[in-house]
């Protein structure tokens, strides 16, 4: 459904973020995206949504194909008209509009009245909390509510692919379960997910399939559930050692090295 | 006290003129952030076509008014096109100088393609007061203040209820925002200059109905700026009340204070009052404030 072969992605044309990424996502699938700070996770997301350009980045080599059609050189309010939407990192809400004009707006492309209706219901129906919620202007809305209002936004154009960028980040254990158990919803109904997460443990838990990047390459992929018991996985990113003690310093930096060595 | 009154009135429907001219600086500010000191320059190009299609091509007004609003709805359309659209994503600042270059350009245009003589400019509105008892209401002010009214309620109604406003909106708060969610922000923003180049050219129409057409009325975009900034650049609601007080405030500055201090306060008044409200509240009074999540 959608591809990455072989993508580079430079910003400013110096710097080299992507070095050759090559990842696929399936009908139906979730894929995870995990990884430090730094390692290319948003710029994958940028890439295939089109918004690296506001970034004075650009697909430099490669291709970005879905359902079979390059869409890397395409201008971002084009890909949401093919069918991906890209949830943007930061919590970006429309922060002077109300929680239902964010909605409305992100409806924008419903052709009539009676449909717009239907899907604000559906999002209501999935997150009762947003009903409620309705009038209030979204800049005012806790962290958490607004992550659930941009997911509900994103549900409103009803694309083919919701890429979402860190939903966990910033917010309390009990928010992330919330918005995790919307996602596992959206996902039992059949939406197909592109997930970026640093949040590494509740990334695996939602994915089929994951991808780990580290300096903007691809350094290991597999099934989510494969991966949650790889050790070196399990040792970075989980952190979690086979004998479930902390890290000491020494142990930090030997953990560098062999990430290095990864990468 | 009927004096009082009179300048009262008068002064609260000169406002709401430079709310109308103000009105194209919050459109084209809330689809852009740009804010374009090349306003008044659209009022006087406005001002040229309604000029041109009644004198030069001799149209009825019915035909003549729909003409020009449509020439520069094009006008708007094609100076966004060719001076801003390559902009977008670039600085504010390199925009905004961008006005200020167009500001001298459009001067040069028109004095190119009309000549620098002083023009007739068509009685489109009644130039006879309207006389309530004592009071006296200059007719053509009226039309206006009921015209800026009900383009403040129209404009409010389309950015706040309507799918396609709510867009604009969007690009308003958030162009990376809005083009991750399939909105045009080019679109967005060439549909603001139109709406702005319009409101322009109906402010003209108000302003200079029955006077004459020179560069100075270039001048009401200045005035309405205090307005603009007053009310807080994106509402447009605000801008009637921030018109009736900056109008009344210069009617009677200039009518019963100038007298005693020798002239000119009147027109210093509307700034002072501007500097006073960005003072207190820099977004002005209706203008939106930032929302910081810490």
């Amino acid at each position: 459904m959608l591809e990455l072969h072989n993508v580079e992605v430079t910003y400013s044309d110096v710097i080299l973020a992507l070095k050759g990424v090559s990842l696929s996502l399936r009908e139906g699938q979730c894929v995870a995206l995990l990884g430090g700070n730094g390692a290319g996770k948003s710029t994958i997301l940028k890439a295939i949504s089109g918004t690296l350009k506001s970034e004075d980045g650009k697909v430099s080599a490669g291709a970005i194909t879905l359902e079979g059609t390059p869409i890397h050189n395409l201008e971002a309010s084009e890909v949401v008209r093919r069918g991906l939407i890209h949830v943007m990192e930061g919590r970006r809400v429309l922060r002077h509009m109300t929680a239902e004009q964010n909605l409305i707006v992100g409806g924008h492309m419903v052709p009539d009245r009676a449909e717009l209706k239907r899907r604000l219901d559906h999002v209501y129906t999935l997150m009762p909390r947003l009903a409620n919620l309705k009038s209030r202007t979204a800049g005012f809305m806790s962290g958490g509510e607004q992550q659930l209002l941009l997911i509900g936004r994103a549900m409103m154009a009803r694309p083919k692919i919701i890429a979402i960028d860190e939903p966990s980040l910033g917010l309390a254990p009990l928010m992330i379960h919330d918005v995790y158990e919307v996602l596992s919803r959206l996902k039992e109904e059949g939406t197909t997910f592109f997930l970026v997460e640093q949040n590494s443990a509740a990334g695996l838990g939602l994915a089929d399939y994951a991808y780990v990047l580290e300096n903007g390459r691809v350094v290991l992929d597999g099934r989510a559930d494969k991966l949650a018991q790889n050790e070196d996985v399990k040792e970075f990113y989980l952190g979690v050692t086979a004998s479930g003690e902390r890290k000491s310093y020494r142990q930090v930096k030997h953990y560098r090295r062999r990430k290095r060595w990864l990468g | 006290m009927i004096y009082v009154i009179n300048d009262i009135i008068t002064g609260a429907l000169i406002g709401l003129l430079y709310a109308l001219v103000a009105m194209g600086f919050v459109v084209i500010y809330r689809a852009s952030k740009v804010f374009n000191f090349a306003q008044g320059e659209l009022v006087i190009l406005g001002g040229f076509i309604v000029w041109y299609t009644t004198f030069e091509l001799g149209l009825d007004l019915w035909l003549a008014i729909p003409l020009s609003l449509l020439l520069s709805a094009l006008a708007g359309y094609l100076i966004e096109r060719i001076f801003l659209t390559k902009l977008i994503g670039e600085s504010v600042f390199s925009m905004v100088m961008v006005t200020v270059g167009l500001l001298i350009l459009l001067r040069g245009i028109v004095l190119l393609l009309f000549g620098p003589a002083v023009r007739p400019f068509p009685v489109i509105f009644p130039l006879k007061p309207l006389f309530l008892g004592e009071m006296l209401i200059p007719m053509n002010l009226l039309i206006g203040g009921l015209i800026t009214v009900v383009a403040a309620v129209g404009l409010s109604w389309f950015f706040n209820r309507t799918r396609a406003g709510l867009r604009m909106t969007a690009v308003a708060e958030d162009h990376v925002v809005a083009s991750s969610m399939g909105i045009s922000v080019k679109g967005s923003i060439a549909f603001a200059w139109v709406l702005g180049a319009v409101l322009s050219t109906v402010g003209a129409m108000i302003f200079l109905s029955g006077k004459s057409l020179t560069f100075l009325a270039s001048e009401i975009g200045f005035a309405a700026l205090p307005v603009a900034l007053f009310a807080g650049l994106e509402s447009i609601g605000g801008l009637i009340l921030a018109g009736v007080i900056v109008g009344v405030a210069q009617s009677l500055a200039t009518n019963y204070l100038d007298p005693l201090v020798g002239g000119a306060l009147g027109t210093v008044v509307p700034y002072l009052i501007m500097l006073g409200i960005l003072l207190i509240r820099p977004t002005g009074l209706f203008g939106w404030r930032t929302i910081e999540r810490v």
